[in-house]
């Protein structure tokens, strides 16, 4: 397993910057007062219980629910500059019966750039062969996506997010339910897409994960509970503030959420 | 050309063009939305003969009340929408039948509207049905690709930074239109079948939505022709006939796909 340095690059250009943002569902408000920055290939963790607005935050940066107040800038601009956000939604949100192939849905990935009436070229082909290799799929491009397992398919997805060419990545629980060859299939893409300066946000229940990928955790519980460097950020006070709900032990390596820690 | 000459070439570009539209309304899960629709239609004909204007105009004007109404009501999403179709389609086949009764004096069977009536099919409802098809091959051509990404992953289809409405509305013209014109061969209750079942059909066997376009047209279009020459040969109405022929195509596919699974369960 590779331990990331968990040093922060503050030369390293802003890719993301939310400031005093809040989100609401029509009436509703979901998420309140979030403030973090997320520089190029560096990686944030989105870490609390269910319902504590992982989700909601990723698509608040998305623009697919309403911002109420703050800012959201995307490499220094709102709305975010075109193809600059990748979205790997978790995989169950797919309809497992719609009759088409991987490779047409990484294909899904160059529409954007590609433009309305335009067909896919030789580039778009490329780009989509080289995002199946990139996350080990190559041999299951004709299958069927409702065929593969669901690991497969949030590979896919990925190599979707992949093959778009972003600059900030926003996963959605990509580990929930993976087995270990996927999970570091999965983990080897995310952390080669930091090493070319891909700026990372991922919601997980996988403290395991955040240790392995993320060098800043934002621990969220309907509100921001702290955000900082993983190691100073995972102490045992916040979590517990963090899982209010449920028992936490903590320890120098480990954190322990009853059922929050298993895949 | 012949009356039913005429017929026949009809039936094969209503059966292409509902097939062809009928696959991206199955993939859409729309089924019950074009359902409405093609209700709705049936009081708009009723008033366009009461007013003396063309049918399909009035059918037309109708059909886009209908999807006005339905998108106030349910948004014309998920949930909201089923609500508003089921009342819709009640609704307007009511109207329809309301309008017929008021107007016991009207020069034309009102039956035909209902059921079809393909061998009256005149040149310029031939005319409007080759149109649309070339219309509705020319935006799957053209916008298959957005069609596709948004109806597979509609949020993701949002995140990569496309506007849904534009597809959603594209697809709903290419629908009403579709009904529109199927109206006057297989008629307001009818049609659907004509839409649905080739595609429901294709979607069965086929694996891809490449495969799906292809083959959804032409089962549209052979229910169309078996349809009218069964209607010649064992003398029965031919919208009826095409109905049939069409909901026949999707039991031999459902027949097909488990004999298939059978097999190859036996030989695992």
């Amino acid at each position: 397993m590779i331990e990331n340095p968990s040093q922060v690059r503050p030369s390293a250009p802003l890719a993301l910057k939310v400031a005093g943002a809040s989100f609401s569902y029509g009436q509703k408000p979901a998420l309140a007062d979030i403030d973090f920055e997320v520089h190029a290939g560096e990686a944030v963790a989105l870490i609390g219980p269910n319902g504590s607005g992982k989700s909601t935050l990723l698509k608040g940066i998305l623009g697919l629910i309403q911002r109420v107040g703050g800012t959201v800038e995307v490499l220094g601009s709102y709305p975010a500059p075109v193809g600059s956000i990748g979205y790997v939604p978790q995989a169950d949100e797919i309809d497992q019966q719609f009759p088409v192939t991987l490779e047409q849905v990484v294909m899904m990935g160059r529409y954007r750039s590609l433009g309305w009436l335009r067909l896919p070229g030789k580039r778009d082909r490329q780009a989509v062969a080289h995002a199946l290799e990139a996350v080990g799929l190559a041999h299951r491009a004709k299958t069927r996506f409702g065929e593969l397992s669901g690991g497969q398919q949030q590979r896919g997805l990925l190599a979707r997010a992949v093959a778009s060419g972003p600059r900030l990545l926003l996963l959605d629980e990509p580990f929930n339910g993976l087995d270990q060859q996927n999970r570091d299939a999965l983990v080897g893409t995310v952390n080669r897409l930091k090493a070319e300066g891909v700026a990372v946000v991922v919601s997980t229940h996988d403290l395991q994960l955040a240790r392995e990928v993320c060098e800043q955790v934002l621990l969220l519980n309907g509100t921001q509970v702290a955000f900082g460097p993983r190691n100073s950020v995972l102490v045992l006070e916040n979590v517990q503030r963090t899982f209010r709900e449920v028992g936490v032990e903590i320890d120098e390596h480990t954190v322990v959420v009853p059922g929050h820690t298993g895949h | 050309m012949g009356y039913f000459e005429k017929a026949l070439l009809a039936a094969a570009v209503i059966g292409a063009l509902s097939g062809l539209v009928g696959a991206v309304v199955v993939l859409r899960r729309r089924t019950f939305f074009a359902q409405a629709l093609t209700h709705a239609t049936f009081p708009g004909a009723v008033a366009a003969t009461i007013v003396g204007v063309s049918i399909p105009l009035g059918a037309a004007l109708a059909s886009i009340l209908i999807v006005g109404i339905m998108t106030l009501i349910g948004r014309v999403k998920r949930q909201g929408s089923q609500v508003a179709s089921g009342i819709l389609l009640t609704a307007g086949f009511a109207l329809g039948v309301l309008l017929q009764a008021l107007n016991p004096s009207l020069p034309v069977q009102v039956d035909s509207y209902l059921v079809g009536s393909i061998l009256t099919v005149t040149t310029g409802d031939l005319a409007l049905a080759v149109g649309v098809l070339g219309v509705a091959l020319a935006v799957i051509v053209l916008l298959g690709k957005e069609i596709l990404f948004s109806t597979f992953d509609p949020s993701g289809f949002r995140a990569a930074g496309f506007r849904e409405w534009p597809i959603e509305l594209l697809t709903l013209a290419l629908i009403t239109a579709t009904v529109v014109t199927a109206m006057p061969a297989v008629g307001a209750i009818l049609a659907i079948a004509l839409i649905a079942a080739p595609a429901a059909a294709a979607r069965l066997v086929m694996r891809t939505t490449a495969q799906i376009l292809v083959a959804a047209p032409l089962l549209g279009a052979a229910a169309g022709l078996i349809g009218v020459l069964l209607s010649r040969a064992i003398d029965v109405a031919a919208g009826p006939a095409i109905a049939l022929t069409a909901a026949a195509f999707f039991l031999l596919a459902l027949g097909g796909r488990r004999l298939l699974r059978a097999r190859l369960r036996l030989r695992s």
